[in-house]
């Protein structure tokens, strides 16, 4: 396993994103990354907050039209999050906090698929109360991204264990 | 032109911009003149928005007057310190006082009346601003002005001492190195660990991602619905969600002058200051969307004008640009 993740570390564009002294190499593949999470997470954090009850005069139903810029984030993560992990693969691959991490972004997409099929698929969307259960996901999705976020950050401080 | 020459162009509008903003507002509070009322808190937000690089030069200013540690001759780092706690406590009440300010320009949009709680507490906290800045620009014109210092003035009692005494030498020790004094540099040393609280940098760290997060939020929303996304949406019911960005903006004002309190000299570069000349930009970009009519009117269904469309699109330019200088502190600035 190591090996591989010394090869990963090592082919020429992990070599040149890690090593290049130039701001198109890793500060622009981590400020992507920050871009992104701001469409991803502040589109979802949106939706989120309106379906906890935050500014109820703002129909929901034409937010659907925002999902796109949401999964256009997201896309954009998993890209250059992908990126950021190849080039230092041997430090984050063994680090318990990235597993956090991916386990945080798996079930906040799971709860964003599940707003989008549960919710927004209810034709009388903006005719009534919403749903508890429509609440527990929005409140669900709400602290899936926060705790992405903040095991995303402490990556930066939290050792590898190897 | 340096970045001190700076602070005292910008120093001069929290107290006479702020002072005249107070008086256009309490006549206006008093005389019951709704529109003079709002000119008034428009001004107490600028004043505020305007204090963000007026308190960050000021630790700009002292690394020009104190290069390498070594302050030039006649400038005491007591005083410097005694300024900077005073500017301390009077910027965090006024950006208090800015933000409820904006609230009752918002409110007013909102619900054509501002509830006489947020009046009375606008008034109320705008005079002891007031007051602090005041007491903070008086410290501050004394560091460079000694005309104005009181005779028997403890600092100047220092530059008094007889020459080689105890009294003079250790005077002279804490002139140099500006340590363990005041509460700005007790609040920056906690900031950045040295004294114990090593989590409290990653924590304030991922409060300024959430809190960009939900100014994201605001600005996408209300700026893409301008822009042509989801038009079935009213500009008046967006306008709900503009507190929510400001809470963002807020989380990232506080912890942002965390991470500059902790070390001011890290942040001395241009696209430190890029950054927060965008953040005034943002603030009176906000005022746009608070106030003006011709952004109220777009409805369910409607076209924005071309107005605000260009406007929706320095928004968003705006805060990208803001993201863009604090993400590039590390790489384009000075190393961290």
């Amino acid at each position: 396993m190591m090996e591989f993740f010394q090869w990963l570390e090592g082919i020429p564009f992990s070599v040149w994103v890690r090593e290049a002294p130039t701001v198109w190499a890793y500060p622009t593949v981590l400020l992507l990354h920050t871009v992104g999470m701001a469409l991803c997470v502040g589109v979802a954090a949106g939706i989120d907050l309106r379906i906890l009850g935050l500014a109820p005069s703002v129909r929901l139903s034409p937010l659907e039209k925002f999902f796109p810029v949401l999964w256009g984030g997201f896309f954009v993560n998993a890209i250059t999050g992908t990126i950021l992990v190849m080039q230092d693969a041997t430090s984050k691959l063994l680090n318990v906090d990235f597993y956090v991490k991916m386990v945080f972004i798996a079930l906040a997409v799971v709860t964003v698929r599940l707003i989008r099929k549960r919710v927004f698929t209810n034709p009388r969307l903006d005719d009534g109360p919403l749903s508890s259960d429509a609440k527990v996901l929005a409140a669900l999705s709400l602290l899936f991204w926060i705790g992405a976020i903040t095991a995303g950050r402490l990556l930066a401080y939290i050792p590898s264990f190897a | 032109m340096n970045l001190a020459h700076v602070h005292l162009l910008l120093n001069h509008t929290p107290t006479i911009g702020f002072g005249v903003a107070i008086c256009l507002y309490a006549v206006a509070f008093f005389g019951k003149n709704e529109s003079l009322k709002r000119t008034g808190l428009v001004l107490l937000f600028l004043a505020a928005v305007l204090a963000i690089p007026t308190y960050i030069s000021g630790n700009f200013a002292e690394l020009r007057l104190c290069p390498e540690g070594e302050c030039l001759s006649g400038v005491s780092r007591a005083l410097i310190r005694s300024h900077e706690d005073a500017a301390l406590i009077a910027f965090c009440v006024m950006e208090i006082t800015g933000f409820l300010a904006w609230l009752a320009l918002w409110q007013w949009r909102a619900w054509q009346r501002v509830p006489g709680w947020n009046s009375a507490a606008v008034l109320v906290l705008s005079l002891a601003t007031f007051a602090a800045m005041a007491n903070a620009a008086n410290k501050g014109g004394e560091i460079r002005h000694s005309e104005i210092h009181p005779p028997g003035d403890a600092v100047v009692a220092a530059d008094q001492a007889e020459p080689g005494s105890q009294a003079a030498g250790d005077a002279a020790a804490a002139e140099k190195t500006g340590e363990g004094e005041g509460l700005a540099r007790w609040l920056g040393a906690v900031m950045s660990g040295t004294t114990g609280v090593a989590w409290l940098w990653a924590a304030s760290e991922t409060i300024h991602f959430v809190g960009l997060c939900l100014l994201f939020t605001v600005v996408l929303f209300v700026n893409l619905r301008l822009l042509g996304m989801a038009k079935s949406l009213s500009f008046v019911s967006l306008y709900q969600l503009l507190p929510l960005g400001m809470i963002g903006f807020g989380m990232n004002l506080v912890t942002g002058i965390g991470f500059f309190m902790a070390k001011p000299a890290m942040y001395d570069t241009w696209v430190f200051y890029w950054k927060i000349a965008l953040v005034v930009l943002g603030g009176v970009n906000v005022l746009y969307f608070t106030m003006l009519d011709e952004v109220w009117a777009v409805g369910s269904g409607d076209d924005a004008p071309a107005s605000a469309k260009g406007i929706a699109a320095s928004a968003i330019a705006v805060w990208l640009g803001v993201l863009f200088c604090g993400h590039m502190l590390p790489f384009l600035g000075v190393s961290f």
